[in-house]
């Protein structure tokens, strides 16, 4: 039993040694330079307290209005994006799943593809695209538009690159849910007389509920970190409007030369992710409580 | 196939289009990725190899001028046995010079002073004695780059100010003055509605825009450290920009990121507009010359302000606070003493940049044909403002140039007393800055 355990330990070594490296000890770091005062060229200048983290929320401040202005914009996008991600994908998954057999690998790929590419690369093909003077979109509707130059298009093309990049994912994740809830289900259901809006409402869903929370709270996490596409596209633009906090956090730290209020941000945004995560998860355990307390619903 | 499944089918199909359209081969990045890298490697290991002393030198050229400043280290190398510099190409070759360090690092003109005050760069009178170039063998706008707490802490390199490109189809002669630019609009518009004289951006080089309006409007924003914005002089410089697209109507309004030139390059046709002059950086001179060959003029920027100036960007070489070894900075002065002969500073204009070296200067001049784009600058650099000299004056002039200047592109009925808000605002971000010094 001792020789099991103590070899069941080398299975699990090289996870810990990468969550120490890459994530504890960073964190630690972290935690430790958001109460300094600390800059890339002047190292640790010294203990400060709390003082970069009160700066955040201190209106005098400058760094006060960029954290508030990226957060808004940042929950903004998360908004925007988090439905269509989760739902495009869910509508994918089940036109794959409905495919014969010999396409299903085929499409898969082809929605899949779009996740392999850099995000240069796609933000250099949707710049193209939405350029506001001659740019594609605008070669083939009616009025031309200045998509990255004026609200709400430039939070539209924003949410059409990050749904076009990252769909594939979420897809593969539905279909293999999908894949799991058990074929002889719908073949009942069939017999009763329920069709694919009523199969879809009883069986489908409730038996994706956990692939869909895992799913919702990974495109949450995903939209919170927000930076590629603004950077490359819209470069924050217009006036600021898409700045979001990432971005804000790279600037502090890299154009601002200030470590200890950069850390302080991103432990700020991390607690706030963790809150909209625990929300979720919170949402999504009563209404099963819910359901456990009244019994399966009725078809 | 039931009808179910053909319906699914044609839908996949259709999907999958939009699906597709983005793949292609992005190999070519990843490619010059890895040339940088290997040549970064392969000039290390070489070096590593020999006992020469090694001089590391960081820089920011990795796009074309690139070659030519290898050139030039390399015929440094070849010409004597005593030292090596170890050249390294990098995109953010500033953030790695912070954390890591460089015996020698190019740095903006702009942001030098801030470097200066966190002592990462050392004074440089002693190497200069050493290499034998003199502080006077500058022009004057270039040594008030280097020039700071009575010291001298880099070698000027050079200065890229903001360049006028134009079409010759369009525009015969260089636009001199304002009025130049409302002539050649009224002609152009009378003769289609979609080509303008000009295209002002909302984002990319602004900086340089509004910046040079203002040292033509003799203004000088640095005050106590900072940069003060909120002075009627500098809302009357960033409305004349306003005034120019929604009164005289010489831009388009409510333009992007580098429309200055993508509106240069394009043809007018019933959705896009065509700008006949480009007011833009000198690095943009190939793909301009590429689209336009023989029909392409460039000129100092049009005088719209009150006198002649003009704005841009400056490259210098610093040397590292943290080299003390007297070998190695014998080593950093022969190198100065190399690149500031004529003969091989020539290789740096042959990239399109226009060094600010006296002598190297009348060279060319004296070439116009040879050097175009170095000649039709070497005015313009005499009169050209760069950075103001304050603690992260990028960041200090960063909310000008990432807010305001979009309203003022795009909001034709902006009030004054929300610009005013604006600059407000923007003066008291500079003075917080300036603080963190």
């Amino acid at each position: 039993m001792k020789k099991e355990k103590r070899f069941s330990i080398l299975f699990f070594m090289p996870f810990m040694v990468c969550f120490i490296l890459f994530w504890l000890i960073p964190f630690v770091y972290g935690c430790y330079m958001s109460v300094n005062k600390v800059s890339l060229t002047k190292g640790n200048v010294g203990f400060v307290g709390l003082s970069n983290y009160l700066a955040l929320f201190n209106e005098a401040s400058m760094y006060a209005s960029e954290f508030i202005e990226a957060l808004k914009n940042t929950v903004l996008f998360v908004i925007i994006s988090v439905p269509l991600l989760v739902i495009t994908a869910f509508i994918l998954a089940l036109i794959i799943d409905n495919l014969p057999d010999k396409l299903k690998g085929f499409f898969r790929t082809i929605y899949f593809m779009s996740y392999a590419v850099s995000v240069t690369a796609v933000s250099a093909i949707f710049l193209w695209l939405f350029n506001g003077n001659g740019g594609f979109i605008n070669n083939i509707i009616a009025k031309p538009i200045s998509w990255l130059e004026s609200q709400p298009y430039a939070w539209i093309v924003l949410a059409i690159v990050t749904l076009w990049w990252t769909v594939g994912y979420n897809m593969i994740l539905f279909i293999n849910g999908l894949n799991s809830i058990d074929g002889a289900l719908y073949e009942a259901a069939s017999v009763d007389g329920a069709n694919f809006l009523t199969r879809l409402r009883y069986i489908t869903l409730p038996g994706l509920k956990n692939v869909m929370t895992y799913v919702t709270l990974m495109s949450i996490i995903s939209s919170f970190n927000l930076y590629g596409q603004s950077s490359l596209i819209t470069k924050g633009g217009p006036s600021q409007s898409t700045r979001s906090l990432i971005m804000v956090i790279y600037d502090t730290i890299l154009q601002k030369n200030n470590l200890g209020v950069g850390s302080a941000m991103s432990i700020v945004m991390g607690i706030i992710v963790m809150a909209f995560a625990l929300c979720q998860q919170y949402l999504a355990k009563e209404k099963k409580d819910l359901m456990e307390v009244n019994g399966s619903e009725k078809p | 196939m039931n009808k179910r499944r053909l319906f699914v089918l044609i839908l996949s199909v259709v999907l999958a289009v939009p699906a597709l359209a983005g793949c292609g081969n992005n190999k070519t990045t990843a490619d010059e990725n890895e040339t940088v890298k290997t040549e970064t490697s392969k000039t290390v290991s070489q070096a590593a190899e020999s006992d020469k002393i090694k001089i590391t030198f960081l820089n920011g050229f990795t796009g074309g001028d690139g070659e030519f400043m290898r050139k030039i280290t390399d015929g440094f190398n070849a010409s004597q046995s005593k030292y090596e510099v170890v050249e390294s190409q990098e995109k953010d070759h500033l953030t790695q010079f912070k954390a890591n360090g460089s015996d020698l690092v190019v740095i903006p003109g702009s942001s030098l002073y801030t470097y200066e005050e966190d002592g990462m760069v050392q004074e440089l009178s002693s190497v200069y004695k050493e290499a034998g170039v003199a502080i006077d063998d500058f022009i004057p706008a270039a040594q008030d780059i280097v020039n700071m707490n009575d010291g001298l802490y880099a070698f000027p390199l050079d200065i890229h100010p903001l360049t006028m490109f134009y079409n010759k189809e369009l525009v015969p002669e260089a636009p001199k003055t304002f009025e130049d630019l409302v002539d050649i609009n009224t002609k152009l518009q009378a003769e289609n509605t979609d080509i303008y004289v000009m295209a002002i951006p909302g984002s990319g080089l602004v900086e340089y825009y509004y910046m040079g309006l203002a040292a033509q409007n003799g203004i000088d924003i640095v005050n106590d450290g900072y940069c003060n914005f909120a002075t009627d002089e500098f809302a009357d410089t960033l409305m004349k920009w306003h005034d120019m697209i929604f009164v005289d109507k010489l831009s388009p309004a409510n333009l992007g990121l580098d429309a200055e030139f993508t509106s240069f390059a394009k043809t007018a046709d019933d959705i896009t507009t065509q700008a006949a002059i480009a007011l833009t950086g000198p690095w943009y001179y190939s793909a301009a010359k590429e689209i336009y060959g023989d029909n392409l003029g460039i000129a100092s920027i049009p005088t719209i302000g009150e006198e002649n100036a003009t704005y841009g960007g400056s490259h210098t070489i610093a040397v590292s606070s943290q080299v003390t070894d007297e070998e190695k900075l014998a080593g950093i002065a022969a190198f100065f003493n190399y690149l500031y002969d004529p003969e091989n500073l020539l290789n740096w204009a042959d990239s399109g940049q226009t060094p600010v070296h006296q002598e190297t200067l009348e060279i060319i001049k004296a070439n116009p044909e040879k050097y175009p784009l170095p000649a039709a600058n070497a005015e313009a650099v005499e009169t050209a403002k760069t950075g103001p000299k304050v603690y992260n004056s990028n960041e200090q002039l960063s909310y000008i140039s990432n807010n305001t200047f979009g309203r003022i592109v795009s909001e034709e009925n902006l009030a004054r007393e929300e610009l005013m808000t604006e600059l407000e605002k923007a003066t008291e971000i500079a003075r917080q800055i300036a603080q963190e010094q």
